[in-house]
């Protein structure tokens, strides 16, 4: 089947498409360009490089002869999305505490053996139908209160959805999670029976509450209900009512309700084997059938077509359609009347017999028909297939699946991949959940228990989150660094270090790649730091230079950075002889670029005129070759020379030099053993 | 289900030939014969033009994005013989560089994987590829191979960065050593695959099945697994997969996805390289998947088996 874009030309037009991260882009196009026309050998005109005048108008006539038409088409672009169900809001709870059972059950004990592990798996699943059956409450809730009719309709659609997939979750648990043994199996279908066919509760409540039950002109619908259903107990109690107010019948109905009464019925608990239940029940079956066949409810045809059921007739049974309105409810009827102790495996030829004459050839079976005849034969696949297609995301089949694999249900059916099939719909559906701005992270947990390709599956998709904030970034940056995603880590760092430099956050830029170890950038970065200075003559963002520590080691220019910042710090505690020896040092080791020379030259100064002599000798001398080390190498550079500022600077320089020079001779030359 | 979220009108005034949405789905750029490249804010549903970025003199033929870590910057190639990578900066857009060194059409830009750097990969009409790696500082480095396809080169696609041998943490700061690949497809009805080795480009393979232009190439993402998958399409109707099985890179084998009944454009695989999109002649853009059986099956409804997703088409409204 294919898909129509709303709103596309229908003119023979062609889709250009792109996939976004989470959205796909088509939009109109026309192939076929100039130099690439439809036709074998293009016209030399065309192929040969056209000039630059001609260019303007080859392009234009280019198109239009390509195309053979002048119209210069659509200029829409369409943002198209698959999957929408993660982004209704009624459906958050749905996703998020099923990911608190998925995330359960992964962790749940696999020593636990037997009868206790499958009593486990069986909570599991409960669990998973009630996180199912609150959401419907709360779309039933939504779809009630709204008054926008078009949003009604899409609650109520919801609900019905919802409600088929815990109908089909909850048969799947009975048969494939407990699977339930004859007997037992009975029951539990005749339970799954009562909850989900729905259609009759009202007319049973309205019949309940009425002043008169038996006068109702629909009391002996409801009985048949009750009966249908196997609620024998309730139906005999509304019989009783009926005989008060007809005691004529009493005869039929004191038989009648002995029938009712001592029907055997399968027991959860070992109280009787399989064999002594059909013993009594097939002996029951017979008193029935005398009852039918002696005529005792000839006069009463309720009572009688009551009678018939109970031996299980067919054609009385189907005589009440209306009353069981599915297929698979006329099936757990019959089953309950003819052959209460059905095997799992006897089911699948109960349910294909059921359907066929319950349907009677009116109307075909429909796709959820299809689900529950392929569950009946335990066909797991089956179902599993069937509800990919019928259903519009991925969130049921993703959880069923991975649950009837705990059950150690699945064969590995192997896939491409080599993955198995819990794998790949675990896959999808964690794919789907990274569109979402919020619901991927559930999306991290489910790729974390897909051993093959969840890790590289979460890796592409990760580097799609966009990084808004700095607390996502970081968010995601945790993710990736418990994972030991190396590259996502320096990635993530990368760009915050980027996009924090585009907004001249230079001290988040550093931490960022410092972050990432990405030494280039910290150059950068360092160097933006110390043009500021220079600029400005002060460091923003001190607190984070005079924490770098080891970190500062990641480049030369964020050594330099904090080593300089350092001497800034000795010379504000005005520890001079430290100051000076870092200042010399950061020349002298050659950790200072070049270009800083000049400065650090000049932050010399301050400390060649103080008072009291700080650098030795030697150290001037040290200076005083720097100094005549950076104006050489800058002879070629007219405009240090020309720079009058610069020439003056160098001019006190050497001046300062020399005077210290002086002073410290004399002072060494005077003290005895400096 | 698959439904329309936003129709972006780019008021573009003449045909649109690419569009694509940046990394995270924020950003739209579009390209046009109309000579323009516009770039759009669609968050939320939203449509906000950014840039109306004007600097060709031809119809544009082709975006692309490059990845986040080196900012914003956007690649386009024209009819104009033009490269022009476009820069923002403090909020606007600007040109950031020019290439100009084709004599003929550019029809295609690519990306190289951000783990070599900035690298831009061009094909030409003039039958040469050219790769701009940036250098810092604005500089930009060109290499230029030559008459890579005769009478034209019409896409080029890189394949995703993998290290040779073992993939264990290398220190940090050292760049691991990639071989870098990417395949190209041309006028010689050729795809091309080459090879970085001493900084020099080679011609790797040759890859022969079609029997008409090469129209489109796309190196499948990898998802971890030893084999390497490229999609290719041409004027003669044909898509094939072609795979190579063993790490060198050595043996390549086609498999025919379809014949279609018209020129096949455009081929592009999904970020997890389990859909490729096919867009046609036929008006229709098909998406296929390869089955349990390694056939290949166009899935024709979401969700559709294993794995299904609606195969997007207009002007065909009665189908259901």
């Amino acid at each position: 089947p294919t898909q129509v874009v709303p709103g596309a030309d229908p003119s023979a037009r062609q889709l250009c498409f792109a996939w976004g991260p989470a959205e796909v882009l088509v939009c109109e196009t026309r192939f076929g360009r100039a130099g690439g026309s439809r036709s074998r050998s293009p016209s030399r005109s065309q192929s040969r490089s056209p000039s630059r005048s001609q260019s303007r108008s080859r392009a234009l006539t280019g198109s239009v002869t390509d195309t053979g038409e002048g119209a210069p088409g659509s200029s829409r672009v369409f943002l198209v999305r698959r999957d929408q169900d993660i982004y209704i809001q009624t459906l958050r709870k749905l996703f998020n505490e099923s990911h608190g059972i998925f995330m359960g059950l992964q962790r749940s004990e696999d020593e636990l053996a037997g009868k206790s592990r499958k009593a486990q798996l069986v909570q599991v699943s409960k669990n998973y139908r009630s996180v199912i059956r609150a959401c419907m409450e709360d779309m039933h809730q939504a779809a009630v209160s709204t008054r926008d009719p078009a949003l009604q309709g899409q609650y109520s659609t919801q609900v019905s959805i919802l409600s088929a997939m815990e109908l089909i979750w909850n048969l799947c648990e009975i048969l494939f999670v407990e699977a339930a043994a004859a007997g037992p199996l009975l029951l539990r279908l005749l339970d799954w029976v009562r909850l989900h066919v729905c259609d009759v509760d009202s007319m049973v409540r309205e019949v309940l509450s009425s002043e008169n039950p038996s006068k109702h002109k629909l009391f002996w619908n409801v009985v048949d209900v009750f009966v249908l259903q196997g609620r024998m107990d309730e139906a005999r109690h509304l019989l009783s009512k009926e005989v008060t107010a007809n005691p004529t019948s009493m005869n039929m109905y004191k038989i009648l309700d002995d029938l009712m009464k001592k029907m055997p019925m399968p027991s959860l608990g070992n109280t009787q084997t399989l064999t002594e239940l059909e013993l009594k029940w097939q002996h029951w079956h017979e008193e029935c059938q005398r009852f039918l066949q002696d005529g005792t409810f000839a006069s009463n045809p309720h009572m009688e077509s009551i009678c018939k059921i109970l031996v299980g007739d067919e054609d009385a049974i189907l005589e009440k359609k209306e009353l069981m309105t599915t297929w698979y409810h006329f099936l757990v009827t019959r089953l309950l009347y003819s052959h209460p102790t059905v095997k799992p495996m006897e089911l699948r030829f109960y349910a294909q017999s059921s359907m066929d004459l319950f349907l009677g050839g009116e109307s075909s079976p429909e796709p959820l028909d299809m689900i529950l005849m392929a569950a009946f034969e335990f066909e797991m696949h089956q179902v599993i297939k069937e509800c990919s297609i019928v259903l519009s995301n991925w969130w049921f089949v993703a959880h069923l699946t991975d649950l009837l694999d705990h059950c150690k249900l699945l064969q590995s059916h192997n896939l491409y991949f080599g993955s198995n099939m819990r794998e790949f719909l675990l896959l999808e559906y964690a794919s789907g959940l990274f569109s979402h701005h919020s619901l991927w992270q559930l999306g991290v947990d489910y790729f974390d228990h897909c051993p093959e390709f969840g890790r590289v599956y979460l890796e592409l998709h990760i580097e799609r989150i966009p990084l808004n904030t700095e607390q996502k970034a970081l968010k995601v940056l945790r993710i990736c660094e418990q994972r030991q995603m190396h590259e996502q880590v320096r990635s993530v760092c990368k760009i915050m270090a980027m996009k924090a430099l585009r907004n001249n956050r230079l001290g988040s830029a550093l931490s960022w790649s410092i972050r990432a170890k990405d030494a280039a950038f910290a150059t950068l970065i360092s160097d933006r730091f110390l043009k500021d200075y220079c600029e400005r003559g002060c460091f923003s963002d001190l607190d984070l230079i005079d924490n770098l520590g080891p970190s500062m080691l990641l480049s030369d220019r964020l050594t330099f950075l904090g080593k300089y910042r350092e001497f800034h710090r000795l010379y504000g505690e005005k520890r001079f002889p430290e100051a000076a020896r870092l200042l010399l040092t950061l020349m002298t080791a050659h950790i200072a670029p070049c270009s800083f020379w000049m400065t650090l030259l000049t932050d010399a100064l301050p400390l060649l005129e103080q008072k009291e002599i700080i650098f030795s000798a030697e150290q001037t001398y040290e200076l005083m070759r720097c100094l005549e080390d950076l104006t050489a190498g800058n002879a070629d550079k007219q405009k240090f020379q020309e720079d009058d500022v610069e020439t003056t600077k160098v001019e006190m320089l050497r001046l300062a030099l020399a005077r210290n020079l002086a002073r410290v001779i004399v002072k060494e030359g005077t003290v005895e053993g400096s | 289900q698959v439904s329309v979220i936003n129709t972006v009108d780019t008021s573009h005034e003449d045909m649109i030939h690419d569009a694509q949405m940046d990394y995270y789905g924020t950003r739209l750029a579009t390209c046009s014969s109309d000579r323009s490249v516009k770039i759009f804010d669609v968050r939320n549903g939203g449509q906000i033009l950014i840039a109306d970025l004007r600097g060709h003199e031809g119809p544009v033929w082709q975006v692309a994005w490059a990845h986040p870590m080196y900012g914003n910057i956007l690649a386009s190639c024209s009819y104009d013989r033009k490269v022009i990578i476009w820069k923002e900066d403090n909020g606007t857009w600007e040109k950031t560089y020019e290439y100009t060194g084709h004599d003929s059409s550019v029809n295609s830009v690519c990306w190289a994987p951000h783990d070599y750097g900035l690298i831009l990969a061009c094909g030409s009409s003039d039958g040469a590829i050219s790769l701009l790696s940036y250098t810092g500082d604005g500089q930009w480095e060109v290499k230029k191979i030559s008459n890579a396809h005769t009478i034209g080169c019409n896409a080029v696609s890189w394949a995703p960065a993998v290290v040779p041998g073992s993939l264990i943490e290398q220190p940090s700061g050292q760049k691991p050593n990639y071989v870098k690949r990417f395949a190209s497809g041309g006028c010689d009805n050729l795809v091309k695959i080459w090879k970085e080795e001493d900084s020099q480009w080679k011609e790797e393979q040759k890859l022969e099945a079609h029997s008409d232009w090469v129209r489109d190439v796309a190196w499948a993402p990898s998802i971890g697994l030893p084999t390497s998958t490229i999609a290719s399409c041409s004027q003669d109707g044909r898509v094939f997969i072609w795979t190579c099985d063993d790490a060198s890179g050595n043996s390549w084998s086609p498999k025919l996805l379809h014949k279609f009944s018209d020129v096949v454009w455009h081929v592009s695989w999904s970020i997890t390289a389990n859909i490729l999109a096919v867009s046609g002649g036929d008006n229709k853009v098909t998406l296929w998947k390869e089955s349990v059986d390694g056939l290949w099956a166009c899935i024709s409804d979401v969700n559709k088996g294993q794995g299904g997703v609606s195969a997007v088409t207009e002007g065909q409204q009665n189908e259901q």
